[in-house]
């Protein structure tokens, strides 16, 4: 709809002063950070520091109690900016009784696709070949997180917000999140992955924002 | 990278709505039994007497209908909110009113329309006038999409809270309150053999209302739900 061709370098993410209280208690911030095409932010914490809060803010879910996000150069929640970020949160958006194929389908309807990126051979690189006309119900929780993955694949978003992309992956699924988000940076995008640091990640990590 | 059009994204979640009442097709028969079954307990209730019957066929017919579409209401939002395709709904690149509008027409399909098609064996049982049936699916075929569109806005509304079932109908079943009276209306003008069109164009007119309205207003309601 936009063809806006993408610059070498864009801000994708800009985060000014953003900080967020429920009920008067505060949660976090204030947070200031930039994230540009081709890096990867880390956002560190404890449980209940505010991670999921702080990507539902970026994705535009939520209202800060105060300061500014700017998702590609506009604010967070205006409609020309949708599609821009893809949010991967808890609930993994699928619906247990489609297919992995019918979900992916759905998602594609709504968000468009990627260039040269046929379902199949995406099934193929989250190593769900075989897996796509059983329905999601039947898969096991790795698995699931794996379909999830391929949407991330599948859908032209340039900015990710992975909420814990780790969790219920073994160790071939954590090698394909670290590999996904290789090929999202090399394309010129960019991911805002959380984690409580259990994992050890890739050390390409450039920006590390850290809620206490 | 550009995004898919809105035909496509309404197309895309009208489709899987359907599917998805598809593979659980086994619940589309609740609402039918429900009605069917309330339906059976006035002529038990008030005796089998013909005469009374018919003359309370098409307002019992007309709750009965409504009741029983309060009860599958729930499920328009809330199996969405938990397994999170709603955000990825609220987030998609695409007018939200649309795809909202393309949820509550699947809803409209799969849990009005077999109530309609029922409704003729409803109003059977409780000895309505055959030559009167016609006027009361008009009115149903009115009434149940605004129906479903004031009541995907209470739905809405009530998303964010939990135990929304009684909730929902304190909050909607007042705002049925003018559809019942026009919809009732029409039936029993018909029944006298009085000119029933104005009650009906009532109807239409306010169904029209609720379709530019409703999904825009849904949407907003939605978003407000999620924000907490």
């Amino acid at each position: 709809m936009n063809p806006r061709p993408p610059p070498a370098v864009a801000t994708l993410l800009e985060v000014r002063e953003l900080a967020f209280a429920r009920r008067d208690e505060p949660v976090f911030g204030p947070l200031d950070f930039d994230l540009e095409s081709g890096e990867i932010g880390l956002v560190e914490g404890d449980n209940g520091s505010g991670k999921t809060t702080l990507l539902r803010i970026l994705a535009g879910l939520l209202h800060a109690s105060s300061g500014t996000v700017r998702v590609d150069g506009l604010a967070a929640g205006d409609p020309a900016a949708a599609g821009t970020a893809l949010l991967l949160g808890h609930q993994l958006g699928l619906k247990a009784d489609l297919s992995v194929r019918e979900n992916l389908a759905t998602a594609a309807g709504l968000y468009g696709r990627r260039e040269r990126c046929g379902l199949d051979d995406t099934l193929v690189e989250v190593g769900l070949e075989g897996y796509a006309d059983v329905p999601v119900r039947q898969l096991s929780a790795g698995q699931k997180k794996r379909a999830a993955l391929a949407r991330l694949r599948l859908l032209p978003a340039r900015l990710w917000l992975l909420d814990e992309p780790f969790a219920n992956l073994d160790r071939a699924g954590i090698a394909l999140v670290n590999r996904l988000l290789d090929v999202q940076v090399a394309s010129g995008g960019a991911a805002l992955v959380t984690t409580h640091g259990a994992v050890s990640f890739r050390d390409q990590a450039t920006r590390r924002i850290a809620l206490s | 990278m550009s995004a898919p059009s809105a035909r496509t994204g309404y197309v895309t979640i009208l489709r899987r709505d359907l599917l998805l009442a598809w593979r659980r097709r086994g619940e589309a028969a609740f609402p039918v039994l429900y009605a069917l079954i309330v339906a059976t307990l006035f002529p038990f209730a008030l005796g089998p007497e013909g005469a009374l019957l018919a003359r309370i066929a098409a307002g019992v017919v007309l709750v009965t209908v409504l009741l029983a579409m309060l009860l599958a209401l729930d499920g328009l939002f809330r199996p969405d909110v938990e397994d999170g395709s709603l955000e990825q709904l609220l987030l998609a690149p695409q007018p939200l009113g649309l795809l909202l509008a393309a949820k509550i027409l699947a809803h409209w399909l799969t849990t009005a329309l077999p109530l309609l098609l029922a409704s003729p064996l409803l109003a059977a049982m409780l000895h309505l006038p055959v030559a009167v049936l016609p006027v009361l699916l008009v009115a149903l075929a009115l009434a149940t999409p605004l129906m479903s569109l004031l009541g995907a806005l209470v739905v809405a509304l009530t998303v964010g809270t939990r135990r929304s079932g009684m909730l929902l109908a304190l909050m909607l079943l007042p705002l049925m309150v003018p559809v019942v009276i026009f919809a009732a209306g029409a039936v029993s003008a018909a029944q006298q053999g009085l000119p029933f069109i104005a009650p009906l164009a009532w109807l239409g007119a306010a169904l029209v209302l609720a379709l530019v309205l409703a999904p825009a207003a849904c949407a907003a309601a939605l978003r407000i739900a999620l924000d907490a």
